[in-house]
This record gives structure tokens, C-alpha cells and sequence, in this order.
């Protein structure tokens, strides 16, 4: 009898998890097949003739492009910065909003805004306010803006950093509140305790809110990774490909619309995964801590 | 405790006083530009506007003719604003049901029914985060094809969901496993089935974690630009963002702006409502019951 129970609980459970795992094959399981495969390949809309199976040769043709090690050190570089000042900044806001003060849930409206208002058309108007395309009132000063920065760091390099102050506003919002619910987890007793156990603020800061805060760093963090990339790609096709300083993904795009190479776009692509993997293992570390499976 | 020093009250008041102004001077600045007569916005004080008005909003739904006027030589096109709101709509609605939907039945079944291996299942629906979707246009594209959407808001349905799912997944079934046995078990024994208990118990008790995953996929849904401005071609089919993106801007920014804003304000507000039960909803699912 037991056992049937827990038998039709099982077919139930798969039953259930079926329509996720149909979305998640289709959207995504099964484009990354075909890149994978496609990666490969010689495949390209452009090429008459049948498709070639090529091995690695994508792959190594990229690893020897010193493009190639641009883009790619253009995308640790916005990856790190930007999660660090994130966290940084998230952190601080979510501190800010610990302790209870006057007008504190109008301050806490005031940090889930960037957060809130829609990234899709924050973007547009964030973007279009740095780099102004018309003669507003504020475009001759922006303009300025533009020219130093890109003089001093080559072309494209306003309109990138535009898109790193852009995430960073947007994900330190939502790492703010994020972190915000983590220090609301943390039980009272256990601060009035280390009230008494420890000498100095910075010391409790780092022995007891670090720590139990450390699995919402993680997930923030992670998160926000993919917020980068998806942010990145929003400039990117905003404004048709005008950054100058490609990151993998946006790259990998231009490789397959523009030039019509499916197969080193693939390749392309999926050297992006390995970075991605490495920091999704670290959270899993971090996250999924062996004294918290045992409980 | 005694009372704190009054500099460190000063730098507490100041660090907040910063924090406001940086999250809240771009949406400030955004908002004034969209109240701004051409005349103002380009002779005037970018930060401040004097003689405030709605003309930018009015232009966005005048006229569904072909010209709206001419500047220079150049012809100013009208704009669906009208279908783009509706689509917006329907695609948000849409998202959100399925997300929610699709979410709590893989949670229920990772959180409370636990077939073998259920945390490797949970690990592997949050792992696909890994993959952006921005690398996966191609290969997405063929897919919306095959299926005979493409030019096709049932598009956005299909792929927006499976950018907050795995979040969602993960919160939920977190919450539920969470929870202890007995919750349900009374009911159980009383006769009810698994989904009268279910509807009955555990729906109503996750309501926080509901919403908060709730407002992470119409935040997830409305920060998409790129996906939604590839897959809907035709003017009328478009979402906001899609159609705000294909927007002359060197002639229509004010009226950009002003769309911009028109599509923030409905989402602030329901983010706004319900920013409480958000933060209690992460914290519920992360830390409670453990």
C-alpha cells in the first residue's frame, strides 16, 4: 500500500515536472544542441555545396585570433567589474536599509526603482541621454563626454562604459534588495547576541552578517551575471551593433547575421560557457553548503 | 544603548541621501525630458522643466495615418502605440501565468513529492541560467520558425518564460521543501487528495514566495529588449520596447521618452505594491524553516 502511494507520488512528480523540462528542451536544450553541432561544422546560409564537417577547426581558428582575446578579456573585464561594483554597492544599500529610520520605506522604494523600471526602455532612454543623437539642451555637454573618453580609450569606449554604468545601476538595485531580504532572515537573538560578543561593528559586520549572508552574495552575484549579458545585448541591438568593444555573445551575433559563418558564430558562442559554468560551480559551492544538505 | 554620536548620524543621513539620488536621478531626468515642449528641450534647463506638458504623451496615440507631420524634409512617421500597449499587455499577462504556473508544478513535485534525485533535477533546471539566451539567436530563431511563430507574440510566450523559470524553480521548491511534512499529512489522512491539499494548504500558505517570484518575471519579461525586437517584425505586432527601438530618435526622442516613460509607470506601480511581499517572499523561501 506504502509503496504504491510513493510509486503514483513518483509518476506524479515527473508528471508535473514535464512542462518545464518541455520549455527548457525547446528554448534552450535544443539551440544548444544545434550549436554544438553547428559549431563543427562549415555550416553558413551563404555557402553553396554541402555542409563540412570540420572538427575542432572553429574552434582553434578563434584561440589563434588575437580578436579573439580581445573579446574575450573585454567580457571577463565587464563581467568582473560590473559584479563587483554590484555587490559592493548592493551591499551597501541593503546595510543603509537594515535599521529601521524615518521615511526608511520611501528610501527602499527609492532603491528597487532602477530595478523596477523596465530595463527594456530604461536602456533606450539612459543610452540615448550619454550619447545624445540631437541638439538637446544637454548634448554639447555630453558630447564632450564622448570625445574625451573615447579619445583616451579608443572609439566605442563611452558607449561601452554607458552600458556598464547602466548595469551596475540596474543590478545593484536588485542585489540591494535581494541582500535586504537575506539580512531580514537573520534572526534577532543573533545579533543582540553578537551585540555583546564582539568589540566593534566591523567585527560583527565580518563574523556575523558576512557569513549568513554569504548564500544571497552568491546568488546575487550569479544572477547578475546573466543580467550583464542580457543588458549588454539590449545596447548592443539598440543601437545595430555601434559598440565597438564586442563582448563574446554580441560578437558571436555579428559573426552569424552579418557575416553568415554559422559554424565559428558557434564556436564563438559556446567559448562563452566555460566562464559561465566556472562561476555557476563556485555557487553551488558556496550555496549548497554540506551542513545545509544534511538538515 | 546610548545614543549615537551626531557625526555618525550626519554620514548615516548622507549615505542614504546619495543612495536616493543615484537610483532615482536617471528615472528623474527621464521623466522631465518626456514633460519638455521642443522649444525647452533644446533651449532650456536639461534638469528641471518650467512649462511642463503632455504633448510628447498625445503624439504617441494621434493619428493612425501614414505622415504626422513633416520636419525639415523628412517625413515623421505615425506610431501603433495603441497595439504596441495591447501586446505588451497580452505578453505580460501571458508570461506571467505560464512562469507561475509552470513553476509551482515542477516545485510541487521537487519540493514535496521528491522523485530520485531531485536535487540534481533542481541543480539542472537552475544550471541552464549558464546559457544566456543573447548567444542562442540563431538556433532560437529556427525554433520560432519551425513552430510558425515568428512575426508572432506567442514567440515572447515561448522564451520569456524560460528566462525567469529556473529562478522561479528554484525559489518555490526551496519554500516547499521547507515545509514541514505534517502540513499536509493531517489533510491526507482525513481523506483529502494530494491536490485538494495542495489547493487548499500549501497554495495559500507560499502566497509571499508567489510573489516575489511574480515580480522577478515581469521584471525578467519587461527588461527584455533584444529578443522581443527580433522576433516581431511587423509595426503592429510589436511590444513597447520593440516599437520604441525602431523609433526615429534624432526626430521623435520626446515622444520616445514619453513612451518610455508610459511603459514604466504600469510596471512601477505593481512593483511598487507589492516591493513588501517581494522582499518578505526572497526571504521566506531562502532562510525560513530551514
Amino acid at each position: 500500500m506504502r509503496r504504491t502511494q510513493r510509486q503514483r507520488d513518483i509518476r506524479t512528480a515527473y508528471l508535473l515536472l514535464s512542462p518545464a523540462v518541455l520549455l527548457l528542451l525547446t528554448v534552450l536544450a535544443y539551440p544548444v544542441g544545434w550549436e554544438v553541432w553547428t559549431s563543427l561544422t562549415s555550416l553558413s546560409p551563404l555557402q553553396e555545396g554541402a555542409t563540412a564537417f570540420v572538427g575542432l577547426q572553429n574552434y582553434s581558428q578563434h584561440l589563434e585570433d588575437p580578436q579573439f582575446w580581445r573579446t574575450a578579456a573585454v567580457t571577463v573585464v565587464y563581467a568582473v567589474v560590473t559584479i563587483a561594483a554590484k555587490l559592493a554597492l548592493g551591499l551597501g544599500f541593503a546595510l543603509l536599509l537594515a535599521r529601521p529610520f524615518r521615511g526608511r520605506t520611501l528610501v527602499f522604494l527609492a532603491i528597487f526603482l532602477p530595478w523596477a523600471y523596465p530595463a527594456s526602455v530604461s536602456v533606450m532612454g539612459w543610452y540615448w541621454t550619454l550619447n545624445p543623437p540631437i541638439p538637446t539642451a544637454y548634448a554639447a555637454f555630453m558630447g564632450h563626454v564622448k570625445y574625451s573618453v573615447d579619445s583616451a580609450f579608443g572609439g566605442g569606449a563611452w558607449v561601452f562604459v554607458s552600458a556598464t554604468l547602466f548595469n551596475i545601476w540596474r543590478g545593484s538595485s536588485f542585489i540591494g534588495v535581494l541582500l535586504l531580504a537575506g539580512i531580514n532572515g537573520i534572526p534577532p537573538e543573533l545579533f543582540e547576541y553578537a551585540l555583546l560578543e564582539t568589540k566593534s561593528p566591523w567585527q560583527r559586520f565580518r563574523m556575523v552578517t558576512m557569513p549568513l549572508l554569504k548564500p544571497f552574495l552568491a546568488l546575487g552575484a550569479f544572477l547578475s551575471l546573466t543580467s550583464a549579458f542580457s543588458d549588454i545585448a539590449n545596447v548592443w541591438m539598440l543601437t545595430a551593433g555601434r559598440i565597438v568593444f564586442p563582448v563574446l555573445g554580441t560578437q558571436a551575433y555579428w559573426l552569424a547575421i552579418n557575416g553568415g559563418q554559422f559554424g565559428p558564430a558557434s564556436a564563438l558562442s559556446l567559448l562563452l560557457v566555460p566562464f559561465l559554468l566556472g562561476a555557476l560551480l563556485l555557487l553551488f559551492r558556496l550555496f549548497d553548503s554540506p551542513e545545509r544538505e544534511a538538515a | 544603548m546610548n545614543p549615537r554620536p551626531w557625526w555618525t548620524k550626519l554620514g548615516h543621513l548622507s549615505l542614504i541621501l546619495l543612495a536616493t539620488v543615484y537610483c532615482v536621478f536617471p528615472v528623474y531626468f527621464m521623466l522631465v525630458q518626456s514633460l519638455k515642449t521642443a522649444q525647452e528641450d533644446v533651449f532650456g534647463n536639461p534638469f528641471i522643466v518650467l512649462h511642463p506638458t503632455f504633448e510628447s504623451f498625445e503624439e504617441l496615440f494621434e493619428g493612425r495615418g501614414e505622415g504626422r507631420g513633416v520636419i525639415g524634409s523628412t517625413l515623421r512617421r505615425a506610431y501603433p502605440f495603441l497595439d504596441w500597449l495591447e501586446n505588451t499587455l497580452f505578453v505580460f499577462a501571458g508570461t506571467l501565468a505560464i512562469t507561475l504556473s509552470v513553476s509551482l508544478a515542477a516545485a510541487y513535485a521537487l519540493g514535496r513529492l521528491r522523485p530520485p534525485g531531485f536535487r540534481w533535477w533542481r541543480r539542472a533546471i537552475f544550471a541552464t541560467y549558464v546559457i544566456p539566451q543573447t548567444i542562442l539567436f540563431v538556433p532560437l530563431y529556427r525554433v520560432v520558425i519551425v513552430l510558425g511563430l515568428d512575426d508572432s507574440l506567442l514567440a515572447l510566450l515561448l522564451v520569456y518564460p524560460t528566462m525567469a523559470l529556473p529562478f522561479c524553480v528554484w525559489l518555490l521548491s526551496a519554500y516547499f521543501q521547507h515545509l514541514p511534512r505534517e502540513i499536509e499529512e493531517s489533510a491526507l489522512i482525513e481523506g483529502a487528495s494530494r491536490a485538494t491539499a495542495f489547493f487548499r494548504i500549501i497554495l495559500p500558505m507560499s502566497r509571499p514566495v508567489l510573489v516575489a517570484c511574480g515580480i522577478f518575471t515581469l521584471g525578467t519579461a519587461a527588461s527584455d529588449f533584444t529578443i522581443a525586437s527580433l522576433f516581431l517584425m511587423s509595426g503592429h505586432n510589436q511590444t513597447i520596447p520593440a516599437g520604441l527601438g525602431t523609433m526615429e530618435v534624432a526626430l521623435d526622442e520626446l515622444a520616445a521618452v514619453a513612451g518610455i516613460n508610459l511603459m514604466a509607470l504600469p510596471v512601477i506601480l505593481i512593483c511598487a505594491l507589492f516591493a513588501r511581499g517581494y522582499v518578505r517572499g526572497l526571504t521566506a523561501a531562502m532562510v525560513e524553516g530551514v
